[in-house]
């Protein structure tokens, strides 16, 4: 039961996530990405790969991003992600909805606050 | 746009094969390297980074399963990969596999090829416009003299009067078949024509393809006299020449101007040409002779009852108006779908019923063979269970077994449907309605793909049900222990043959009822001995022999010339044979009470020439026969058959009694011989006074028709050429028609009873085999798996006999069981039957009492080959195995 709802609630958020990371880091393969979301969230959230590679590759297949095999700094090979010309707009329309969903949402929390 | 674009890599990514697996194995593996990596960097020892990196990395295989799911589109790819197990599990296993194909095949092929019939003559509308509004209008005879009548043909007079009167009906049409010679053109050949009134062909929207269709004034008298040729007839006959029209054509040696080509109505398929009514005054004031049928088209939104209420009113009226003609006379106006298929409705439904039990047995088998199965293959089930596999996976997989088999006995089936379909009709012959119409055609595929799917399925859903139900750990711990088969699988599999075997004795009880009645239908006495006789029809135009001498002259001539061809021991000639019914006419007996015409008795009227009785072995009771010396104008007499004789003049000597059979003469007519009783109807036929006969010489009424019926020496078919030969002689333009032994007569006045048993049985020997397979199939497996047990029995010194005792009565208790749960449906169920059936009870004791012994032997049969195989266990062998 837990599960499912983790995995509802993540479906959006990650891709999100995902999208963002690329677009900061530009290039990155799946490890990095993991890391990037870990630290950004403060070691609050913990990436599982059973999650991150469906997303990943849902997102390639929408056409958001795109992969390619490469050299990574450790001078090992590994696949990188980047993001699509789709997958940029994508970010912007996504970040907007977002930002204004939790405007609506700490707005609405407050004003339940003050009532009670 | 985003979700058809992902939609189309996941249905592209079921197909995508190694290189993406590879793709993933090495992305996860790169994955790993760089996080050991950073543990190596963090400090940790080679082994310490290694251990944390997997520990963070988690199942690499669910990893794996999440990334495949969303690949490829999950369902499909697990149907497509059950499909292919399935396939290979049933390859592996082709005994098997080819057990349950031929018996879905068997089941599915009568059932597409009963069904193809039955859509095509029963379910499946006339072929023409507005089908549902095409009816037929009959009158119902008085039943005093008429008993068991339903329907007659009617009468011009009364026709033209409920056409006059009804408002009913958009159209209707009168018309009346005959089989005139087309002369003129080489070879003289006789051709089915139909004579019908203008309204005929537009009742069923047929359009000329050339030319006209025929005018209201074609139906009267001294109008030009017009043919329309069928479509076939005019390709054939004609090579299609559109300029036939014009031309004139002899028909029966008068001339017929051809007006137009025609497709024919299909249940008149054979008719080749049209011709028009020119009835005269005298013909259409004719009511008391009955001799035409009628279509009609009901007016859009009449329901037929409504019709019927009409047209009953008007008969009764004129019922009234003319009670000399019309008393006890009535209407019906039913559909004509109905008119043409509802005799053999009956027979095809109980067909199609037959095949249906077949079919569940088949279906029943089938479970039982995959339940056997399964159940050996329970290990295997209850592992990929452990390892992961859902219990719907598991149903899914079974069911996708399931479905493979049924597809391919589908295709079997079908396939032999095909084939066999062409067989039923040709054997069928007239007996069978529309048969023309008759195809294998995408209903029946649909129909065929349906039953076959769902066949498969429901074989494999009781094995699959039990299966997902049961708990994998204890299957796992009951592998050690082999064999114990729960006790509920035993349950089951009982079941199943105690239904196939109460299905098997239901049509085992059709049959048999059927083939009793058959019999008490043949051993009916009819009168007259058909060994060694042929019978041709001979019809001479009336154009050609102007004068009863003409005509009577031509019968002896042909009848002297048949007789001295060798090989034929006697020869003579009636209007009609016996068992096809004939004319039936009132008949007022000296001194009998002073009624109006239609309150006369009736008798059944034949026209023999000297030596008919004679050759026919019509026993000649008392008097005479008639002699060469009954000519025209000698004194008029009569031949009456011993019932006649009786019914008019109980306990006197009929001979010297004098009758007055009005349609013949005016004149009374007196008795001169007794002859014995001939059914004449059909074997069938009840004993009713109608049935009772009176003969009139032929010679002293000249009737331009006649059959020969001539007595062989040795086999009478061999005699065709030759007779025909003869006919030639005497006239070389004249055709002779409906060459038949008599034996072929009889046969065909059975209709489609002896087909209907012959398939019916053939049916039951089908279900009884199934039967029987199932019965030794779940027994032989059920001793296959208390080998064990019976050896154990052996080794601590039961006999062989105990043990053969112990296996019989174990295999015999649900043959048992199924016989007496069939035999109560059968005797539920046998009312159905009661319309085919002739002088039988519809529970006809012989047939209850012999039906399951013969289930009963079959099953001991089936029993014995896998008991006697368990008394030759080797106690040794078996304790060893272990």
């Amino acid at each position: 039961m837990t599960q499912v709802d983790r995995n509802t609630v993540w479906q959006g958020t990650l891709s999100l996530m995902v999208l963002r990371t690329l677009l900061t880091l530009g290039e990155q393969h799946g490890y990095g990405i993991a890391r990037r979301i870990e630290q950004t969230s403060q070691g609050r959230l913990l990436i599982n790969y059973g999650t991150l590679y469906p997303a990943l590759l849902k997102l390639e297949q929408e056409g958001l991003i795109a992969s390619s095999w490469g050299v990574s700094d450790n001078n090992r090979r590994a696949k990188f992600y980047t993001l699509t010309k789709a997958g940029r707009k994508q970010v912007e329309h996504e970040t907007r909805q977002w930002e204004e969903t939790a405007a609506i949402m700490s707005r609405f929390l407050a004003a339940a606050e003050e009532q009670s | 746009m985003r979700k058809l674009r992902a939609l189309w890599h996941r249905v592209g990514g079921v197909f995508a094969g190694g290189r993406a697996e590879q793709d993933l194995a090495d992305e996860i593996e790169s994955n790993l390297q760089h996080h050991i990596d950073d543990n190596l960097r963090a400090g940790m020892s080679a082994a310490e980074a290694r251990r944390q990196a997997l520990i963070a990395l988690g199942g690499v295989e669910s990893t794996k399963d999440a990334v495949r799911d969303r690949r490829g589109l999950p369902s499909l790819e697990s149907l497509i990969r059950d499909f292919r197990y399935g396939t290979r599990t049933l390859l592996r296993s082709p005994g098997f596999a080819l057990a349950g194909i031929v018996i879905l095949g068997l089941g599915v092929g009568v059932n597409s090829a009963i069904f193809t019939v039955v859509n095509a003559v029963v379910l499946q509308p006339l072929p023409f416009a507005d089908a549902d509004r095409i009816v037929r209008v009959w009158h119902t005879p008085p039943q005093a003299t008429f008993p068991g009548m339903k329907v007659f043909a009617l009468s011009p007079a009364n026709f033209l009067d409920w056409e006059a009167q009804s408002t009913s009906f958009e159209a209707m049409a009168i018309y009346r078949g005959d089989r005139p010679t087309i002369t003129g053109q080489g070879e003289p050949v006789p051709v089915q024509s139909v004579r019908a009134s203008s309204s005929f062909l537009p009742i069923f929207g047929l359009q000329p393809i050339v030319g006209r269709g025929f005018t209201k004034e074609e139906e009267l008298e001294g109008s030009t006299p017009t043919v329309i040729l069928s479509e076939a007839f005019w390709r054939t006959r004609f090579g299609a020449d559109r300029s036939v029209i014009g031309r004139t054509i002899l028909l029966d040696r008068a001339p017929f101007e051809v007006i137009g080509v025609v497709p024919a109505p299909s249940f008149l398929e054979s008719t080749q040409v049209f011709t028009s009514l020119r009835w005269s005054a005298a013909t259409r004031a004719v009511r008391e002779n009955h001799n035409y049928r009628s279509v009609a088209k009901l007016k859009p939104g009449v329901p037929l009852e409504r019709a019927n209420a009409e047209l009953g009113a008007i008969a009764a009226r004129l019922e009234q108006q003319y009670p000399a003609e019309n008393k006890g006379w009535g209407a019906l106006v039913i559909s004509l779908h109905e008119d043409l298929v509802g005799d053999a409705k009956v027979a095809l439904l109980l067909l199609l019923g037959a095949v249906g039990l077949v079919l569940l047995i088949a279906c029943a088998n089938l479970a039982n063979l995959m339940l056997v199965r399964t159940h050996g293959r329970a290990k295997e089930i209850a592992l990929r269970g452990a390892l992961g596999a859902s219990r719907l996976r598991v149903v899914q997989q079974l069911l996708t077994e399931g479905l493979v088999l049924g597809l391919c006995g589908g295709a079997v089936g079908f396939a032999a449907a095909y084939y066999g379909v062409q067989v039923l009709v040709t054997a069928l012959g007239t007996a069978l309605p529309r048969s023309e119409e008759v195809a294998v055609n995408g209903q029946v595929l649909a129909f065929t793909a349906a039953i076959s799917i769902i066949t498969g399925l429901a074989a494999a859903f009781v094995p699959a049900w039990r299966l997902s139900g049961r708990d994998a750990n204890e299957i796992l711990k009951q592998g050690a222990a082999r064999g114990s088969s729960g006790a509920h699988d035993g349950w089951m599999r009982q079941g199943l043959v105690v239904s196939e075997v109460a299905l098997a004795l239901m049509l085992l009880v059709g049959a048999g009822l059927l083939i009793r009645s058959l019999g008490s239908l043949r051993a009916v006495e009819p009168g007259f001995d058909a060994s060694n006789v042929l019978t041709a029809s001979i019809g001479i135009p009336e154009a050609k022999y102007t004068t009863p001498e003409a005509r009577n002259q031509f019968f002896d001539r042909v009848e002297q010339r048949v007789r001295q061809l060798p090989g034929v021991e006697a020869a003579a000639w009636v209007d009609t044979v016996p068992l096809q019914g004939g004319s039936t006419q009132f008949v007022a007996p000296e001194g009998g009470p002073q009624v109006q015409d239609s309150e006369l008795p009736t008798v059944a009227v034949r026209l023999p020439s000297p030596g008919y009785f004679h050759t026919a072995r019509i026993p000649l009771i008392g008097g005479r026969d008639f002699t060469e010396a009954d000519v025209l104008d000698s004194p008029k007499v009569i031949i009456v058959s011993q019932r006649t004789a009786e019914r008019f003049w109980p306990g006197q000597d009929p001979i010297g009694k004098r009758v007055t059979l009005k349609m013949i003469s005016p004149d009374p007519r007196e008795v001169v011989g007794v002859v014995g009783e001939v059914k004449m109807s059909g074997l069938d036929a009840g004993v009713s006074d109608s049935e009772t006969a009176i003969y009139v010489p032929a010679r002293q009424f000249a009737f331009p028709g006649a059959q020969l019926v001539v007595r062989t020496a040795g086999a009478p078919a061999a005699l065709t050429p030759s007779v025909v030969a003869a006919v030639r002689e005497i006239d070389s333009e004249q055709p002779v028609l409906d060459i038949q032994t008599m034996e072929q007569v009889v046969e065909e006045s059975l209709g489609q009873r002896p087909f209907a048993m012959r398939l019916l049985v053939g049916f039951a020997a089908l279900a009884l085999l199934l039967a029987s397979v199932g019965i030794y199939s779940v027994l032989a497996y059920t001793v296959r798996q208390r080998v064990r047990e019976i050896g154990i029995r052996m080794a601590l010194g039961a006999p062989s006999t105990s043990v053969l005792r112990m296996v019989l009565v174990e295999g015999l208790k649900p043959t048992v069981l199924g016989v007496a749960i069939g035999l109560a449906l059968a005797a539920a169920f046998v009312r159905v039957m009661s319309a085919m059936l002739y002088n039988v009870s519809e529970h006809d004791p012989r047939t209850f009492a012999m039906v399951p012994l013969i289930v009963l032997a079959v099953g001991l049969i089936a029993t014995w080959i896998p008991a006697w195989r368990a008394t030759r266990v080797d106690p040794i062998d078996t304790l060893r195995a272990e």
